[in-house]
């Protein structure tokens, strides 16, 4: 049967026809065999031209079209969604990508472009020709999700897809929740603590019975895929029973005899095997620390609640989606940057908060009074040699608020803003100009010049050539000296890496579109929140949690899926098992299977994504790709590159 | 005209920017009842009229246009333009009594084909406020081309009635006999997505803007580099020369306490550095120079895209601009403080580009009669849990989506607008009734 096809070629107002002669292109084709319509469009995503296409392919009885635009990221949905409006079958619309592939890779030559794009539409409308009507899969949907990361974030997605009335399991590898929240003091712009934050959520979080909170919980398998992913967690156990009381936990911490930095603290004091979060951690129970405790038996004489032959647990879940809110490490210096770890009273801004934590009246450390602090920005951030180009945002705002706080807190302080450009974006613009008012120091060098520390005489210095006041050059003598350190990508990306979640230039965690798509990645189902996906702060990680809730609930809210049914299919007449397209599976999507005696390899169909992966390494041919059969590909290749 | 009829949805989403439509399209595909309402003649907001947007270079109509169309499709959308609001009132827990006002636009949308036979024929030309005042339009119009709506209006302030339009048009879609609508509405919650209005450097005298020809506005500078640009080249306004010499004046109006902006508008920095790396693309020759005070290049992207332009040879120097002053030949006089010099420097450029910030739009908060819409110091919407719940308002079941709430970029108006549908959702789940 010969289709008619209908072919639209979109100026993308002027992104494609300052370089591709879109004109050129439309009368190249339009003699075509089976072209019924060839037109050129200024936007063809435009609702106007949506209609207009949907009254063609009426008026025409179209039964193929194409339109040459932009790349199928951007748009293939889109025009799959015309054509079905029009009653085609969404299948039969074919997208040519002479933007990205042709106009914005060629814009030095125009003629050279123009003849590509020509190819490329002809490849398009071969693949048309061919195109066979196909059915979406059609799968159940687990109406739960995974929310990896009990930080703020997770916490309050978790609450949402809750309270929207999904089934939630949220995995904590920590033994508390609260993440780096919990670790901070009064919050800028609203002085409410990081910790009643992590009440308020935690509170929240245990009113919803449809919520199971796993700590010391890490996903250690998965598979399946979106609608229904099978994870395994492994639970680490605390050692110590729930009904255990205040009192006798106390004695056995009293009597454990290790002691380590604290993390909570970031090292700035030490903690023992046995050991509370803080205070008034959540959930409120000690946990020991396996990897420091002798197993000395000291504890256990003094407390009949601690329990070592509490075992390593597992727990298989079945989810719909998963969010992933895994957050962030703060950077950790390297040894003798700015004098960290060779100056003693270098430290960071995170060790810094909990420094002030801790000091009641007279800000101390190592035994002695601090009133001039240096504070240097960027730490980790904006390198001009190092990995991390980007900037970590949230720095300059929680340094000055942390310098306001502190000079407010110790009446003697004197603070000085080693900086590369204060960037208090939007209204934290006034904690800016409140740290100016009140007296503290500015000064400013950019990426190539960075200050230097340096210790003499039992003094450290810091030194700087003070671009703001033409380039002089600046020395002071710090009593500390705390280092803005930005936010980098967790260290341990197991659960990225298990889920394959692509990263960005900056290893942070990559959305597929920033504008379009910000919270889903490219693996289906899986959506990401808060740092994980880049710095940001509170705010603006809750915006992101609650964004992707609103994403992943909206994935599984029907309790069905529709599925792309491009899939692999093996003929089992040819297939003669040699195992090599499973090995080649980056989905695990095959499996063997008996047919009549003979071995064979099968295809999963709502696991397999039509990669193609498998196609190649098929010695014997016996695997095609649904709408990308070989007899399509063939005809696209002839289209592209015709005979001489 | 008094409709009697009291209609009945689930949310109403006041803005049809990018942040309404992105927490509008959300609630609908929950199964909820949206009426979205916009005060422009098109849904689409700021965005649709921006060139490429930073940090990718993506092109805004791209990316707007297909999400525009989506709403305009949604069974569970209905759009209301040319309308607003008049009065919200808080009866109850999920209840609201809005009246609307829709404005007559004189033409029959459904009828229209967009085909601009009226704009031919139509005798009045006026400036075009959606070229922001570049070009001029004609009284009968299509607002731009890739509107949505795509549909002719009639500008009857400036219509001399002459009924040209009514004669040429094909569907007889034209009718002057439209009235004033007032609508009365139900709705569970409220979306308050209103955007931002852009600072009008007329308040600064010292810069010239509307005195010197050559002096734009940034959203001009948008406007002639997008797709529908109204000169379909880079052209200085003066003398329609091609400019070579082009200086970026960031901060105006914002960090400005002297015009009553205390705050920073977060967009600026980005979006300069943006059009000076396009304007190398379209004027190979051209020198740009960026006037700074801080480049606040903070977001996913951000900072590798300010080093881009960096090494595109874009100058930046770090000063504020003080006055500018006009040649005879149109070119313009910056007397600059260059901070890292420590002097006072005087540089000529033949275009200058006034970065403008981000002013809140503060239309929708009258309309709340019985519950007051706390506004913040800087008259933003109050974000009442700004930590915890960042789309809450002080009035219980009215949440905020993207700048209405302060300055925000476009990846994070999209955030803030699908955190503001996730919270109605919620709220809506709770209705027990």
């Amino acid at each position: 049967m010969n289709k008619k096809i209908g072919v639209y070629v979109c100026h993308c107002g002027g992104n494609i026809s300052d370089y591709v002669d879109v004109e050129k292109v439309r009368t190249a084709i339009e003699n075509d065999e089976g072209i019924c319509l060839a037109k050129t469009t200024m936007f063809a995503c435009a609702d106007s031209n949506q209609k207009e296409m949907v009254d063609d392919i009426l008026a025409q009885k179209l039964d193929g079209v194409v339109v040459a635009s932009c790349s199928p990221m951007l748009h293939l949905i889109t025009f799959r969604a015309v054509v079905e409006r029009a009653g085609l079958n969404k299948y039969n619309y074919v997208h040519a990508n002479i933007r990205e592939q042709v106009s914005w890779a060629h814009s030095d030559n125009k003629a050279g472009a123009t003849d590509k794009a020509i190819r490329i539409v002809k490849a398009a409308i071969a693949k048309v020709r061919e195109a066979e009507s196909l059915e979406p899969l059609k799968i159940k949907a687990t109406k739960a999700v995974a929310v990896i990361g009990g930080g703020v974030a997770g916490l309050r997605a978790a609450i949402e897809l809750a309270e929207a009335g999904s089934d939630v399991y949220l995995i904590e590898k920590e033994h508390f929740v609260g993440g780096r929240v919990s670790q901070w003091d009064t919050l800028c712009m609203t002085d409410e603590t990081g910790k009643e934050l992590v009440t308020r959520l935690y509170n929240e979080l245990m009113k919803h019975r449809n919520i199971t909170l796993y700590t010391g919980a890490e996903v250690v398998k998965h598979s399946g895929s979106v609608g229904n992913f099978k994870l395994e967690l492994t639970l680490r156990p605390r050692y110590i029973r729930f009904n255990c009381t205040e009192e006798e936990l106390q004695k056995a911490i009293d009597v454990c005899p290790v002691e380590v930095p604290d993390e909570f603290n970031f090292g700035i004091t030490r903690r023992k095997a046995i050991y509370h979060n803080y205070p008034s951690e959540y959930p409120h129970l000690p946990a020991i620390d396996m990897n420091n405790c002798t197993r000395c038996g000291k504890c256990e004489k003094v407390c009949s609640h601690i329990d070592f032959s509490q075992k390593i647990k597992q727990v298989d879940l079945t989810v719909g989606s998963i969010l992933l809110a895994t957050g962030f490490d703060p950077y950790e210096p390297s040894e003798g940057e700015f004098g960290y770890g060779t100056i003693k009273n270098v430290v960071t801004l995170q060790q810094f908060k909990r420094i002030v934590h801790y000091c009641d009246n007279n800000l101390v450390y190592n035994g002695k009074k601090i009133e001039n602090i240096a504070y240097i920005y960027c730490v980790g951030s904006r390198q001009l040699d190092g990995e991390n180009k980007y900037c970590s945002r949230y720095c300059c705002t929680s340094n000055i608020y942390t310098a306001i706080t502190v000079k407010k807190k110790y009446k003697t302080i004197h603070n000085y803003h080693f900086n590369r450009g204060i960037r208090t974006y939007g209204k934290q613009e006034v904690l800016y100009e409140e740290s100016s008012k009140l007296g503290d120091i500015y000064l400013q060098s950019f990426e190539d010049d960075p200050p230097v520390v340096t210790y003499q005489d039992g003094k450290t210095m810091v030194k700087i050539n003070d671009i703001l006041t033409g380039h002089k050059s600046l020395e002071m003598v710090a009593d500390l000296v705390v280092l803005v350190t930005g936010m980098v990508p967790r260290k341990d990306n197991a659960t990225g890496e298990l889920l394959k979640i692509p990263r960005g230039r900056d290893k942070f965690f990559n959305e597929i579109h920033m504008k379009l798509r910000p919270v889903e990645t490219v693996i289906d189902g899986v959506t990401i929140a808060g740092a994980s996906q880049g710095p940001k702060n509170i705010m603006e990680s809750m915006n992101s949690a609650l964004a992707a809730a609103a994403k992943s609930f909206s994935l599984i809210n029907s309790g069905e899926l529709a599925l792309e049914p491009i899939v692999a299919k093996v003929d089992k007449q040819i297939c003669e098992w040699c195992g090599k397209c499973e090995a080649a599976c980056p989905y695990n999507a095959f499996s063997k299977l008996d047919v009549e005696g003979k071995t064979v390899a099968q295809v999963n169909k709502s696991i397999c994504k039509g990669c193609g992966m498998c196609l190649p390494v098929c010695p014997v041919d016996a695997i095609e790709l649904t709408a990308y059969s070989n007899k399509e590909i063939e005809h696209m290749i002839d289209a592209l590159i015709p005979n001489p | 005209m008094e409709k009697r009829e009291r209609l009945v949805y689930d949310v109403l989403v006041v803005g049809g920017g990018i942040a309404g439509c992105e927490s509008a399209l959300n609630l609908a595909k929950l199964g909820y009842k949206v009426l979205l309402i916009e005060k422009e003649l098109s849904i689409g907001g700021k965005m649709i009229l921006l060139s490429k947007v930073f940090p990718t270079l993506d092109c805004a109509a791209c990316i707007t246009t297909p999400k525009v169309s989506e709403i305009a499709r949604h069974p569970n959308i209905t759009i209301y333009t040319s309308t607003r609001s008049s009065s919200i009132i808080r009866k109850d827990d999920h209840n609201f009594e809005v009246r609307l006002v829709r404005k007559p636009r004189y033409v029959h949308i459904d009828d229209c084909t967009g085909c601009q036979l009226c704009e031919e024929a139509c005798p009045v030309s006026i400036t075009d406020e959606y070229q922001y005042g570049m070009v001029g339009r004609k009284a009968a119009y299509v607002p731009f081309s890739i509107a949505s709506p795509r549909a002719a209006a009639i500008d009857i302030e400036n219509c001399t009635l002459c009924g040209a339009c009514e004669r040429v048009c094909p569907t007889n879609c034209i009718d002057f006999t439209m009235e004033e609508e007032h609508l009365l509405l139900s709705v569970k919650s409220v979306v308050v997505a209103t955007g931002f209005e852009l600072f009008d450097p007329v308040k600064i005298p010292r810069y010239g803007f509307g005195k010197f020809k050559n002096v734009l506005t940034s959203m001009q500078m948008e406007r002639q580099l997008a797709p529908t640009r109204p000169f379909n080249t880079i052209l200085r306004p003066g003398d329609g020369k091609m400019p070579d010499n082009i200086a970026y004046v960031l901060c105006t109006g914002s960090r400005d306490k002297s015009v009553g902006n205390p705050i920073c508008s977060q967009i600026c920095c980005m979006y300069s550095i943006k059009q000076a790396q396009l304007l190398m693309g379209a004027l190979p020759m051209a020198d740009i120079t960026i006037y700074y005070l801080h480049i606040r290049a903070f977001g996913k992207g951000f900072n590798e895209f300010y080093a881009q332009a960096q090494d595109m040879d874009v100058q930046f120097i770090k000063g504020k601009v003080g006055n500018i002053t006009e040649k005879e030949n149109g070119n313009l006089l910056l007397r600059v403080e260059n901070i890292e010099k420590g002097t006072i420097m005087e540089a000529e450029h033949d275009m200058v580009v006034l970065s403008v910030g981000i002013l809140p739009n503060m239309d929708l908060s009258e309309s709340f009669k019985n519950e007051a819409l706390t506004l913040d110091p800087f008259n933003f919407v109050d974000q009442a849990d700004m930590m915890a719940s960042p789309a809450k308002t002080s009035i219980d079941g009215v949440f905020v989506a993207g700048t209405a709430s302060g300055p925000m970029d476009i990846p994070d108006s999209i955030l803030s607008g699908g955190a503001a549908s996730a919270e109605a959702t919620s709220y809506l789940r709770r209705d027990t009734k």
